[in-house]
């Protein structure tokens, strides 16, 4: 069967997806970040069935792109059940979702997760009690230690099963708006719009709520009478509560929730809470920024220190490999080209790539699992402001740290669709950890420290310039930010390790191979001369930039994958010692042009996906235009400094 | 009856009206906060920067521009 999971961001869906379905999945503690549903395979009582993770979301309205996306998805999808997981500490909340999802025809059954949560802050849930009020099975779990996660698929197996989803109660809002909904879902009934599961109370409620897609749904299938009956049934409900017909039925829902949240909890002493305190100091309003410039800096010195530590004598043992192979294989043969090609890619891997990587991915993950990064958009909100955009745009360009791809695709999370290019165009200037590897491995190991902490300063600096200048062309006002701040949570080894291994895991199946075939085709291209056939076209670049000839081949691979550039540099230079052929100025000009021009085939993708063709080339028109006159000002400039 | 924008940190309130779009309207009800709802302002940031509410025991961080548009009432 095909199960389809369910809920409000942060209730801890991707937990319980990830404890059954291993590592394919990630969760975060930032509402937004699952962009897409997820979806594997499992097994239950010896059958193989399908469970897909939506991402959260508040209701099934239309009027958020992502609420609508999921909508679709879920009555397109032939589902069988739905497990909708709700945050107990915040039941009378989730239980909104929980009675939209109730008007359609599909099983349901409640996962009710943090049940530690709700008992730290006094709240005792009588779960038997809540069953009986929807009329759903009700299964308490706690996803982070894995408790009640066994429990609950057994209970789903049972629901399907045995039909039990029939005997769901039906709840009511008072009589006089349910008569109103009933009457239209009769009428709705006569025509054919129900599908298996949309079902005609759930059209109804929809029309009334003047939800978009419904409305213009109806209104294609040429039913203007259905659509005036609606309205005049809207008039009704305003008339009767003063209130316009949609926060009618809001309010209604709202108060059926809270209703059924008072009898089935009881509410007792509160434990105290050390979060609070620990807020007190990290969004403080002074103390709160010199704790963000601590983090952000203690974090790149440990990649750094990590990194530096472990490239040195790892690229010594493949230099001494590569001299043994030279004089094993004769270093003029065709052979040794491309056994000297593969050393590069794997030795760029190992050596390089790895240890920049994983304590990079360490840093990333842990802060999106404590919960930080949300605060960080309270913290710099007023900042963002001056770039013409709001907190939330944040996290597209902290994601873009980790990679170009999530960060992108995390621009649903805005309003509209001017807010969405902006931070895409952001997203896509911040050096993602490829190119943080080109950074740290080139002008960090051979520039030093300080001259790779500069790049990363000018690079905020141009950021927030192209935002200004792009803001003050597009000066559309958009809607403020509102953003759930989750509680902290202490990440779990179990969670940090597979999210970390999954990101390592990708660049290994996919980057790397890439990476090896790259530069053993470099290496081929080299040996019969082909290279300086793309040197040449590509000279007037090489020129500009004062950078050597052969350079010019590299970042054409890397558009391909950002970190072959630096793979392919010291192959296309023939050596790992870059200053015995690289000035410092060069060095330090192509490490500023490759962090700075066209994104990857992957970003390019997925910009084509969110923002459409036309948006997309701009946003590599404007990357080479910048990496071409930075790499230039740099190349005038440092001369000066180094 | 005063902006939200206007309560200092450490008060509660109760929401009288809310001015805006639906898109403004909706997002805030989703996370439990609408007309008739005590908050408690619990911090700002500096620089006309974001307010974080707390309803329901909901914590919720809006932006100045929204915190001008919620009309609301001080409760002792």
């Amino acid at each position: 069967m095909n199960i389809a999971m369910l809920g409000q961001p942060n209730c801890g869906k991707s937990t319980i997806f990830n404890a059954v379905a291993g590592y394919k999945s990630l969760s975060s503690n930032f509402p937004g970040t699952t962009v897409q549903s997820t979806r594997s395979k499992i097994k239950l009582r010896g059958k193989v069935h399908t469970l897909v993770d939506f991402p959260g979301s508040y209701s099934l309205s239309s009027f958020y792109e992502t609420d609508l996306a999921i909508r679709n998805h879920l009555f397109s999808g032939n589902y069988d059940v739905i497990i909708n997981v709700i945050d107990a500490s915040q039941l009378a909340q989730g239980l909104l979702l929980t009675l939209e999802l109730m008007d359609l025809n599909i099983p349901i059954v409640i996962s009710l997760n943090m049940m530690d949560e709700a008992a730290r802050k006094g709240i005792a849930i009588d779960t038997d009690e809540l069953a009986d009020s929807l009329g759903i099975p009700v299964v308490p779990t706690i996803a982070s230690k894995n408790s009640g996660v066994r429990e609950l698929f057994m209970r789903l197996d049972n629901v399907v099963k045995h039909q039990k989803h029939l005997a769901r109660k039906r709840l009511l809002c008072q009589n006089d708006i349910e008569q109103t909904i009933d009457q239209l879902t009769e009428l709705i009934q006569e025509k054919n719009f129900a599908t298996a599961i949309v079902s005609p109370r759930f059209i109804a409620i929809k029309l009334l709520e003047n939800d978009e897609q419904t409305v213009r749904m109806v209104s294609e299938q040429n039913e203007d009478g259905l659509l005036k009956k609606a309205q005049q049934l809207q008039q009704q409900c305003a008339k009767a509560r003063g209130k316009p017909a949609e926060t009618v039925i809001a309010l209604e829902r709202n108060a059926l929730a809270m209703d059924i949240f008072h009898r089935v909890s009881k509410i007792g002493h509160k434990n105290k809470d050390w979060r609070e305190k620990v807020d007190d100091v990290i969004m403080h309003r002074f103390w709160g920024y010199v704790f963000l410039a601590l983090i952000l800096t203690g974090f790149f010195y440990f990649i750094f220190g990590v990194g530096a530590f472990l490239e040195e004598p790892l690229l010594q043992q493949f230099t001494r490999l590569e001299s043994y192979l030279g004089q094993l294989l004769g270093v003029k043969s065709a052979i040794f080209a491309i056994v000297k090609g593969a050393l590069y890619g794997i030795s760029g891997g190992i050596a390089i790539v790895l240890p920049y990587l994983i304590p990079f991915l360490l840093v990333m993950t842990i802060l999106e699992d404590i919960g930080y990064l949300p605060r960080v958009a309270y913290l710099m909100d007023s900042f963002m402001h001056r770039i013409g955009l709001h907190g939330t745009a944040i996290l597209p360009a902290i994601l873009g740290y980790g990679c170009s791809v999530p960060a992108v695709m995390a621009t649903r999370i805005l309003p509209s669709k001017r807010d969405k290019i902006i931070a895409a165009v952001i997203a896509t200037l911040v050096p993602c950890s490829a190119r943080s590897i080109v950074i740290f491995g080139l002008v960090g190991r051979y520039l030093g420290a300080g001259a790779a902490l500069f790049i990363y300063v000018l690079n905020i600096f141009i950021i927030a310039l192209t935002g200004k200048v792009l803001s003050t062309m597009m000066p559309e006002v958009s809607p403020g930010m509102i953003l759930e701040i989750p509680k902290y949570q202490l990440p779990t080894l179990q969670a940090v390790v597979k999210k970390i291994w999954f990101r390592v895991r990708e660049f290994i199946i996919i980057a790397w191979p890439l990476l090896i075939l790259g530069s053993i085709i470099l290496g081929m291209a080299e040996f019969w001369g082909w290279d300086q056939i793309l040197n040449t076209i590509f000279s007037p670049l090489s020129w500009l930039l004062g950078l050597p000839k052969d350079v010019s081949t590299t970042l054409i691979f890397g558009i391909l994958r950002k970190e072959l550039s630096l793979i392919m540099l010291m192959q296309a230079m023939g050596t790992s010692e870059v200053l015995s052929v690289m000035t410092p100025v060069q060095v330090m000009t192509f490490t500023i042009f490759i962090t700075f021009y066209i994104p990857c085939m992957a970003t390019i993708a997925v910009l084509i996906k969110e923002l459409g063709n036309r948006w997309t080339m701009i946003i590599i028109g404007i990357t080479l235009v910048l990496a071409i006159t930075l790499a230039l000002l740099t190349r005038l400039g440092a001369g000066f400094i180094l | 009856m005063t902006n939200l924008i206007n309560i200092k940190e450490n008060n509660k309130v109760k929401i009288k009206s809310i001015v805006g779009g639906r898109g403004v309207q909706q997002k805030l009800a989703q996370l439990g906060i609408g007309v008739d709802s005590i908050v408690v302002v619990q911090r700002s940031a500096p620089f006309a920067g974001a307010l974080m509410l707390e309803c329901n025991g909901r914590s919720v961080v809006v932006g100045r521009g929204i915190a001008f548009k919620i009309m609301v009432e001080e409760i002792s």
